[in-house]
């Protein structure tokens, strides 16, 4: 069945855990999945074993033409928000592009760091210049996608890629479009015309959450992402999931009965008429439980004539 | 006098999976079986309260590749083909156990089940969006839309017009279909960002849903949380919010009903149990065992040791956990109505393939439930978004939070270290497709063909599902495939279009193979 191993496949290249704590602000850095996936795979396993269920082997036409390109030939750089907190960002450089740089700053091109500079551009129209505060990321040169810890729900952030030259300059070879996080809790924003106070909002709070009547407010929504599993559109409740079991044995019996008569003759089975095939013969197969079976198999001629009953017992019995 | 109202919203979506090039093809059993599972249960539910002249008011999404893919001819054959298969085992199981009445009586039921399937199948002439259709012109069914082909739109924010086109496409299909516009959508995985709603207005929509948090965390505060609606600041459009505590009643693995140790156990079924010999011309062409449908044990208990199902029992408990959801349901809106001094709105969405196909007993529940609300008490009343906000025209006015109803509540499910590496496709397919259609706004014959076909290309590669495949690390390669398949069909197109080089052979091939939407109008991406 569809309980199989998970695919492991490396499908882009990933940046290696890196980037040195820069001075000015946490720069924690990518690939974080595997605590989490622990969980997800139990929990949305269901999916592949329900709705898209569908065994290991596959006949796609492994002689497929194409891939898909490595790169499109332009600068580009496309920020994406994640949830509240972590932002990803790919980006893709044109050759040309470096080299023009390389050839304006010669060795120091080499000496430089290649660097993600985050900025918060929060309620501001950003012009390179003006950003609430930044920070900075080291990646690896080959690197073209990035997870960011941003650590700011509600905020704006736009991020260059740039290189840090050794004098301490920045360079930018691409910028960012600029998104918004979403809030991690309730706005603290509130309207005269409908106003609430705050205790029964921190109820309503809770209970649109399904956690009772009494949860405070910024501890329910913490609760709702640990408690609730299987939430996911289509991870169905996952009683079972892949339960990894030792060693197992399970025998059953079937008894096969088989025969043959006239063509044209009717016959029964402890007295249910069957169907012969075209040339007389027939067979019948039944899970055998455990004790007596009594099987007549009564044939008559079709001209009601002539008859013959046979009549095999069968006895199973499991230890 | 009613206290509160109760909107059950059913989403039902597949992704387009039509593969006329094989003889078989596994990933179209997902139709199958929820057709066999799901749809037509559902449907013979409908009828029975009509029939009974149960005044009930249900959402349901039929998202544009599941109308597409129930109303195509080929997969209406195959599905034919399907169900004629498992009629057929179900006679041999009927003969096969007869010494063994726990299972004889089961596989008597498979029977008729079959068999109901297949006569409401033809009933409804081989489509049973009809089915739908004439409970929506009954005013039982509200059936919304949903993204063309579910492509996720928080991570398209950037570009816009692949946005609108998922909606303008299914918008139009909808029409095309139902004969009138959708008025309401359901957000491809709820996934909503603030503006979008822009685009929904553009397309005439009046209402969409959105996670609790969604509303919860939007700004200013929602005074009456998410039991009530909000219309988005700028447009006016609705966006009702999910009841979490309904919610985790039907779906949490920990406290949740289909978790109930009488009902059908969903992973033992006779595709793996039974000998290899007999049951092979059932179960894959390749020789792989599958599911079959017929499934012969109850969840029992924890461990692996199975009992036989007994029918009436797990009826008996559908029966009492659809009123113990009600008195739920009662004591909350009892209490809401008290803090919020009006009545509140509670709106409790469901996966549709969640019932009767992974929850056998599902669709009996919801038809015990509905039964109940609408016959047995006056405190609840079952409603539709268009109903609530007839009765209730005034309501807050905010901006609704970025959010989804995936894993975590926002975008990871479908961003994440397995799936990432789409979106530097996805996201130039789209700037692409823009490009061809700002460059190319009135052109005929083979141009406008490939240029159509292009938007087909992109939509089908934008499905959410291949993302959340991947996301789900679990037999991933067909997920990869689609995804590249149709963007390199997509980039072929884009050299083709813009070299005035056309392969006609190759695009009415790829005509032939992706044929969703056939009406479709390239322009609508800008």
């Amino acid at each position: 069945m569809a309980r199989v191993g998970r695919m492991k496949k490396v499908l882009s290249k990933k940046p290696l855990l890196g980037g040195k704590k820069a001075k000015s602000v946490k720069t924690k850095t990518a690939p974080q999945q595997e605590p989490a996936k622990v969980r997800l795979d139990i929990q949305e396993l269901a999916v592949g074993t329900t709705k898209f269920s569908h065994p290991e082997m596959r006949r796609v036409p492994k002689n497929f033409p194409h891939e898909l390109p490595g790169a499109y030939g332009a600068d580009r750089m496309v920020l994406m928000v994640r949830d509240p907190w972590w932002l990803y960002t790919y980006w893709e450089l044109k050759q040309e592009t470096v080299d023009k740089l390389k050839s304006g700053l010669k060795d120091e091109f080499y000496k430089a760091k290649r660097v993600l500079r985050v900025y918060d551009v929060t309620n501001i129209i950003f012009n390179g210049s003006n950003a609430n505060r930044f920070f900075d990321i080291q990646i690896h040169e080959f690197a073209n996608n990035w997870y960011i810890d941003a650590g700011g729900p509600g905020r704006s952030w736009c991020v260059d890629l740039g290189l840090k030259l050794s004098d301490g300059r920045f360079i930018t070879i691409l910028r960012s479009n600029v998104v918004q996080t979403p809030l991690d809790g309730p706005s603290w924003i509130t309207d005269e015309e409908w106003m609430i106070p705050d205790d029964m909002f921190a109820r309503l709070y809770g209970m649109g959450f399904g956690l009772g009547r009494s949860s405070p407010v910024g501890k329910a929504w913490r609760e709702r992402i640990v408690s609730s599993p299987g939430m996911a559109s289509m991870a169905s409740p996952v009683k079972k999931a892949a339960r990894k079991r030792g060693f197992w044995l399970r025998v059953d019996c079937e008894l096969i009965v088989y025969g043959a008569t006239e063509p044209d003759a009717r016959v029964t089975v402890q007295g249910k008429p069957i169907n012969l095939r075209p040339d007389g013969t027939f067979t019948l197969r039944f899970a055998l439980p455990d004790g007596k079976q009594v099987i007549p198999v009564k044939a008559i001629s079709a001209d009601k004539a002539e008859d013959r009953t046979i009549t095999p017992t069968v006895t199973r019995e499991t230890k | 006098m009613h206290k509160g109202y109760l909107a059950l919203v059913l989403h039902g979506h597949l992704p387009y999976v039509r593969h006329p090039e094989h003889e078989n093809f596994l990933e179209e059993d997902w139709l199958y079986e929820a057709i066999t599972e799901t749809y037509v249960p559902l449907i013979l539910a409908f009828e029975r309260l009509v029939n009974d002249k149960v005044d009930f008011r249900l959402t349901m999404t039929l998202s544009p590749t599941l109308i597409s893919m129930l109303g195509d001819a080929l997969l209406q054959e195959r599905y034919l083909k399907h169900i004629n298969k498992l009629i057929e085992l179900a006679h041999k199981e009927i003969e096969r156990t007869r010494w063994q009445p726990e299972f004889h009586n089961l596989a008597l039921m498979y029977l008729s089940e079959f068999s109901k399937a297949r006569d409401t199948f033809l009933r409804y002439n081989r489509n049973l969006v009809n089915a739908f259709k004439n409970f929506q012109d009954l005013g039982k069914l509200e059936i919304i839309t949903c993204g063309a082909t579910h492509g996720y739109f928080p991570l398209m924010e950037r570009y816009r017009p692949s946005v609108r086109a998922q909606v303008q496409v299914a918008v139009s299909h909808y029409e095309s279909v139902f004969g009138r516009k959708p008025r309401g959508i359901w957000l491809p995985e709820c996934g909503f960002y603030p503006g979008q709603d822009e685009i929904l207005k553009e397309a005439g929509i009046r209402y969409f849903f959105s996670d609790s948090h969604g509303v919860l965390h939007g700004t200013p505060r929602p005074k009456y949380g998410v039991f009530a609606p909000v219309y988005c600041k700028g447009t006016g459009v609705a966006c009702f919010s999910r009841d979490l505590e309904s919610s985790k009643q039907v779906w949490s693995s920990i406290e949740g009903y289909p978790g109930d140790y009488n009902y059908r156990e969903f992973y033992r079924d006779i595709g793996f149990d039974l000998e290899y010999d007999y049951i092979r011309p059932y179960i894959h062409p390749d020789g792989v065992r599958i599911n079959t449908g017929i499934k012969y044990y109850r969840i029992t208990g924890s461990g692996d040791r199975k009992e036989p199902y007994v029918p009436h029992w797990a009826q008996e408990k559908a029966a009492a956990q659809a009123g113990n959801f009600m008195f739920n349901r009662q004591k909350q809106i009892e209490y809401l109505h008290g803090l919020m001094q009006k009545k509140p709105v509670i709106v409790s969405p469901y996966d549709a393939e969640l019932f009767g196909h992974w929850w056998y007993e599902g669709v009996m529940w919801l038809e015990f439930l509905i039964r109940k609300i609408v016959c047995d008490q006056d405190e609840i009343r079952l409603t539709t978004a268009p109903e609530y906000l007839s009765e209730n025209p005034r309501n807050q006015v905010i901006t609704p939070s970025m959010s989804s109803w995936g894993w975590k509540g926002y975008s990871e499910m479908w961003l994440q270290g397995t799936n990432d590496w789409i979106y530097r496709h996805l996201h130039m397919a789209s700037e692409r497709m823009t490009e061809l259609a700002g460059k190319y706004p009135a052109v005929n014959g083979a141009q406008k063909r490939a240029l159509n076909q292009a938007l087909r290309e992109l939509l089908l590669a934008q499905s959410s599902d291949w993302a959340f495949i991947l996301g789900t690390g679990t037999h991933t390669e067909y997920a990869v495939r689609r995804t590249k398949d149709h963007l390199l069909r997509f980039n072929r197109l884009y050299e083709d279009i813009n070299s005035n080089s056309i392969d006609e052979s190759w695009l009415a091939d790829i005509e032939y193979k992706d044929n969703i939407f056939p009406n479709i109008d390239y322009r609508v991406h800008q």
